[in-house]
């Protein structure tokens, strides 16, 4: 019997970004495009401002462990520079980061910026994106987390068809507009991957 | 009715509670438990049918409300995290000699790796250290299945079932197929003939250890088919519990050869002695996978002719997590590399929230003891909580941190020794988990404590649910005992700073217990507006109650 392909994608930020209801966008949107697919994510003291991340894994049959190894993930997206630096040892050699630029730096020790985006730049097939302009231009303070998955869209083999329910169902609470401007910001990510992706 | 949602891990064991037809829901909040308790409350109270879904003042409050419930003839669930099961370890134990009449189901919820916990304890210890059966799911899918079977077990052997999961499962989201819900059916309270079973004085007591230790066999044939010997060709085995079993079974995709390992897998226990004999006589070594204490390995490790690999001799780390790569490497896999970046890394450390009046407390207290020139001597004995997070920088404003409700009863101690000052720090939700009867007994001691009770009005750290001391925070203290010259109420916030250090430094060098209630709601609480609707009300019933005083002759 042949071995099987499991697919991972890790997703950070700081606790309060909104790391873990993107992961479940991400859970949801594999799951309805046919995948098996797994989810982790840690509670509590972390989500006071500190790293927080979550795993998706998704294979074509029923998977079991919701963690991955290093070196295993095909797609990091970080919504903070230093938390995608903290995880690019996950990622595959052929993995693909989607990153803000945009820094959370209230911290001790915060490395200076041009080192951090030096480093992220390093990573093969970085995407990063300017997150505070784009959230200026559409605004919408938190379009950021949306615009990055629009971004990384193009490395998940989900329909556009699914992207959008998805997307609609989880803001169907906050009304029409927030709706829009959701799939807005997830329109802009998509539109400005070729422009931004590094070889 | 199947109906396939995405649920975690915890949820799944809510999920499965309500459709087994449970009267009552009780818990009190810890990571990583919580959102178990959460999913079966918006059950109940979206079905309106009568049910229960209450928070309690504190772990054994919540196990002792459930064994009530089954008294009466209901199924119940009660749901804690790993170190809330010491502090209802007193009922918990103590029921299995009771037994249960409605099926009792108790999710624990474990944190190997100390995620958000103060240590790693393994919670099916407690099981066996009870004599009670302990069931162990691996999947979100089995997290379900295995609570109502926890329901049928519990009744059928009249004993509470305990359902272990640990952070990684707890916090796993993943597809849940539902079955039909069953309505709470009632078998009327434990009959009168049957009541000396419940009264636990020491010749019943005596008589009921003796029905349980009886009970063990059947226990075993009753979780037989949970646990299974699998052969394979290799004479190097594995055993597997918990999410041992999963990491094992998805590294078996990827690497088809482990498929040869004969395995014993775990999902209950106790396990037969016979089924692990009849397992190891067929290997020569074996590698145990379990998440947390090497229980699985030293009991193997008894049986002299097979070698055991595990957490006991290095072949896996004695302490944390496990994880897929430490599978791997201890299998002799091929790890896999990513390449990290080249830079030194911060840690991003978890902090208060801007805004959070948490801060401005510690800031009045330390210039407080300051002024007092008594920064040195002081020490400050803090408690479980958001506030926890004072221990570190920049305020380094914590000297011990134990255990649910410490902070008092430790500085009446040390005052009682001659520490001065000895300051206790405490949440409004703690103070009435367990901080009540230290104050009592600091009242009766006499002793020099200054407390500040920090009333953020919710259980802040666990998703601020409301806290059972809601309003209630000034007529408790008084109610130890306190007189009203020694309670002050002070408000955290930065135009109030030197209003509050004036009032700490009062306090301080005030003789006999001293109390300061710093109250501000939580800011993420204020956002979410979890109070809105309960302050309102309060509005509502106050200025109603002031109209009908105006209305008495």
């Amino acid at each position: 019997m042949s071995a099987l392909r499991i697919h991972g994608i890790v997703l950070s930020g700081v606790g309060g970004q909104g790391v873990l209801s993107l992961a479940q966008i991400v859970l949801e949107a594999l799951r309805r495009s046919g995948f098996h697919a797994l989810q982790s994510e840690i509670h509590g003291m972390s989500q006071r401002g500190g790293s927080v991340q979550a795993q998706v894994c998704f294979a074509e049959v029923p998977l079991t462990s919701p963690i991955l190894d290093e070196g295993s993930a095909d797609l990091l997206i970080a919504l903070e520079p230093l938390e995608a630096l903290r995880h690019v040892a996950m990622l595959r050699p052929d993995g693909h980061l989607v990153a803000s630029e945009e820094p959370s730096a209230d911290m001790a020790g915060y490395p200076p910026l041009e080192d951090i985006y030096r480093a992220l730049k390093a990573v093969r097939g970085a995407c990063l994106l300017d997150t505070e302009d784009l959230a200026r231009r559409l605004r919408h303070p938190q379009a950021g987390g949306m615009a990055l998955l629009g971004m990384a869209s193009r490395h998940l083999p989900v329909p556009e068809a699914v992207w959008q329910a998805v997307i609609t169902e989880r803001f169907a609470a906050k009304g029409e507009r927030v709706i829009t401007k959701n799939l807005e910001a997830f329109a802009a990510g998509q539109g400005l991957v070729p422009a931004r992706a590094e070889a | 009715m199947a109906q396939s949602t995405l649920a975690l891990g915890v949820e799944a064991v809510g999920c499965a509670g309500f459709d087994a037809g449970i009267k009552g829901a009780f818990g009190y909040p810890g990571t990583p438990s919580t959102e178990g308790f959460e999913c079966v409350e918006a059950l109940i109270h979206a079905a309106a049918d009568g049910r229960v879904a209450q928070w309690a003042a504190n772990e054994k409050v919540a196990y002792d409300l459930a064994l009530g419930v089954s008294f009466a003839g209901f199924r119940t669930l009660v749901t804690m995290k790993h170190v809330g099961l010491n502090v209802a370890l007193d009922a918990y134990a103590n029921s299995a000699l009771t037994g249960v009449h409605g099926g009792l189901v108790l999710l624990v919820a474990d944190d190997p790796g100390m995620h958000s916990s103060q240590n790693e304890q393994d919670s099916r210890s407690l099981a066996s250290f009870a004599w009670l059966p302990c069931l162990e799911p691996s999947t979100v899918q089995e997290c379900y299945d295995f609570t109502l079977r926890a329901f049928d077990l519990s009744e059928a052997l009249q004993v509470p079932v305990m359902v272990r999961l640990v952070t990684r499962l707890a916090h796993c989201r993943a597809p849940l197929d539902r079955r039909e819900a069953l309505a709470p059916t009632g078998l009327g309270p434990v009959p009168a003939a049957q009541a000396q079973d419940w009264v636990l004085i020491p010749s019943n007591a005596r008589r009921r250890y003796e029905d349980l230790l009886a009970k063990q066999p059947r226990l075993l044939a009753a979780l037989a088919d949970l646990n299974r010997s699998v052969p394979g060709p290799s004479r190097r085995g594995v055993a597997l519990a918990g999410m041992g079993r999963a990491y094992f079974h998805q590294l078996a995709l990827e690497h088809p050869e482990l498929r040869d390992l004969p395995r014993l897998e775990l999902a209950a226990q106790p396990v037969d002695p016979d089924l692990e004999a009849a397992f190891l006589a067929t290997v020569d070594e074996v590698l145990v996978f379990e998440e947390d204490y090497p229980l699985v390995e030293t009991r193997l490790g008894l049986r002299a002719r097979v070698k055991v690999h595990g957490r006991l001799d290095g072949a896996l780390p004695r302490v944390g997590e496990l994880s897929p790569r430490l599978l791997k490497a201890a299998l002799g896999l091929a790890p896999s590399m990513g390449t990290p970046a080249e830079l030194d890394l911060p840690v991003r450390a978890p902090r208060f929230c801007d805004g959070c009046g948490h801060v401005d407390a510690f800031e009045a207290l330390q210039e407080a003891l300051g002024n007092l020139g008594a920064t040195a001597q002081a020490r400050v004995f803090g408690d479980i909580g958001c506030y926890t997070l004072a221990a570190q920088e920049p305020l380094s404003a914590l000297h011990a941190v134990v255990e649910m409700g410490a902070s008092i009863s430790m500085a009446v101690g040390a005052a009682l020794a001659g520490l001065h000052p000895a300051v206790a720090v405490i949440g409004d939700s703690t103070f009435g988990h367990s901080g009540l009867p230290a104050l009592l007994t600091a009242m009766d001691a006499g002793a020099d404590v200054t407390i500040l009770i920090l009333d953020n009005r919710v259980v802040g750290m666990t998703g601020q649910q409301p806290s059972q001391a809601l309003d209630q925070v000034e007529r408790m203290v008084l109610g130890m005992g306190i007189p009203e010259a020694s309670l002050q109420v002070l408000t955290p916030l930065p135009r109030h700073h030197e209003a509050n250090v004036k009032a700490v430094a009062a306090a301080l060098q005030q003789p006999g217990p001293s109390v300061l209630v710093f109250r501000r709601e939580c800011i993420q609480s204020l956002r979410r507006g979890v109070l809105r609707e309960h302050d309102r009300n309060e509005k509502a019933e106050r200025a109603s109650a002031c109209c009908t005083l105006e209305v008495q002759p």
